[in-house]
């Protein structure tokens, strides 16, 4: 047993380091799809909850991706992925100077989207609603201060 | 001049039309710049309005505010540029072109906008659930620059203006607020159109931007 969680602890480190030692382009160009995706989700569970009848078969499956994904969002953001790595990224250097800041809005999106898949999963529409507000706030929170605007 | 007839050129469903217009378009560049996103989309929607007005009216309007009285052929377009065109009362034959190429270009922008979606999916044009979030994204940056294309005819617009202030001695600012100007004795003035009228195109015009915007 010991030996299993050894092996998979060493497993993690691997994998981990062989993320963070992709080369930065390729790690800001997954990061970028990632959000692409769940932009694109928030914008499939919104245009369900503006007809008169939301098609919960619509909605859950993004509100999974967005639970998957919202857990994983402080991986996208090794060392080297930011505005140094000279590609294009929007990505403000406050993420790793400011580590503690950007966790906690990492983790305020996790909570904002768990939140959202519970609702989503359980089928009750009323709560799906009342849970886009929480996450689109958390996005915005995050975007606000550690992404640099377009121009 | 001071001595000179004044007649009635442009009526005022026209002139207020366009001076909103001259309000709401920078007002709209500024709330995007300010990230004021809410605004924007309900200035577009006035805007929407305002030019599906104005294009309803260009059929039913008054003498001038027409499209029938003013889009003239290339033919007639030629013959004002060589100055053989004889006195116009209202928009002359090249101004007319730019009057439907600013209200298309004006349609194109607000419609481009109404299936845009910023990158966040925060902000949503009004008709954007009908589309992808990918063609929606595309449609922004269309929507983006396509606002290029309405600043350089803005441009040509000011650019005419000052040309025939300064060149012609002829100033096309001052009807356009109080809505008459000097005319000799055998010019013809505006016909009005009937006050109903504007009831139909008033009604017509916010009928179609609510459908657009609110109920589709």
């Amino acid at each position: 047993m010991k030996h299993v969680l050894l092996g998979a602890a060493a497993l993690a480190a691997v994998a981990t380091a062989a993320y963070a030692q992709r080369p930065a382009a390729q790690v800001i160009q997954a990061r970028q799809a990632n959000y692409k995706q769940m932009a694109a989700a928030v914008k499939g569970i919104n245009d369900q909850l503006r007809g008169g009848s939301p098609d919960l078969a619509a909605i859950r499956p993004r509100a999974a991706l967005l639970a998957d994904r919202a857990l994983l969002v402080l991986r996208w953001f090794p060392h080297g992925s930011g505005p140094q790595a000279g590609v294009q990224t929007r990505a403000r250097p406050e993420i790793w100077s400011d580590r503690g800041g950007f966790e906690r809005a990492g983790a305020g999106l996790l909570v904002a989207a768990r939140a959202l898949n519970r609702a989503a999963q359980s089928g009750d529409v009323a709560a799906i609603r009342a849970a886009m507000p929480a996450l689109t706030r958390a996005c915005s929170a995050c975007h606000d201060d550690y992404r640099a605007p377009e121009h | 001049m001071s001595g000179a007839r004044k007649v009635r050129i442009w009526d005022l469903p026209v002139r207020l039309v366009h001076w909103a217009i001259v309000l709401i378009v920078p007002a709209m560049w500024a709330t995007h710049e300010y990230e004021r996103m809410d605004l924007h989309i309900l200035l577009g929607q006035t805007l929407l309005g305002l030019v599906l007005f104005r294009l309803i009216w260009g059929l039913i309007g008054s003498s001038t505010a027409r499209f029938s009285g003013f889009v003239r052929g290339p033919r007639a377009v030629a013959r004002y540029l060589a100055g053989r065109g004889g006195p116009v009362f209202g928009h002359n034959p090249l101004g007319g072109w730019s009057v439907l190429l600013m209200l298309l270009v004006l349609v194109t922008q607000v419609g481009l906008g109404l299936f845009a979606i910023d990158e966040d999916s925060l902000n949503e044009g009004p008709l954007s659930h009908l589309v992808s979030y990918e063609t929606a994204r595309t449609l922004a940056h269309r929507h983006e620059t396509f606002f290029y294309i309405l600043l350089a005819l803005i441009a040509v617009h000011i650019g005419a203006i000052l040309y025939y202030r300064l060149f012609k001695r002829d100033d096309l600012i001052t009807p356009m607020v109080t809505g008459r100007r000097a005319a000799g004795e055998d010019e013809a003035a505006m016909i009005p159109a009937p006050w109903w009228r504007f009831l139909v195109a008033a009604g017509l015009a916010a009928g179609a931007t609510l459908l657009l915007a609110q109920y589709l």
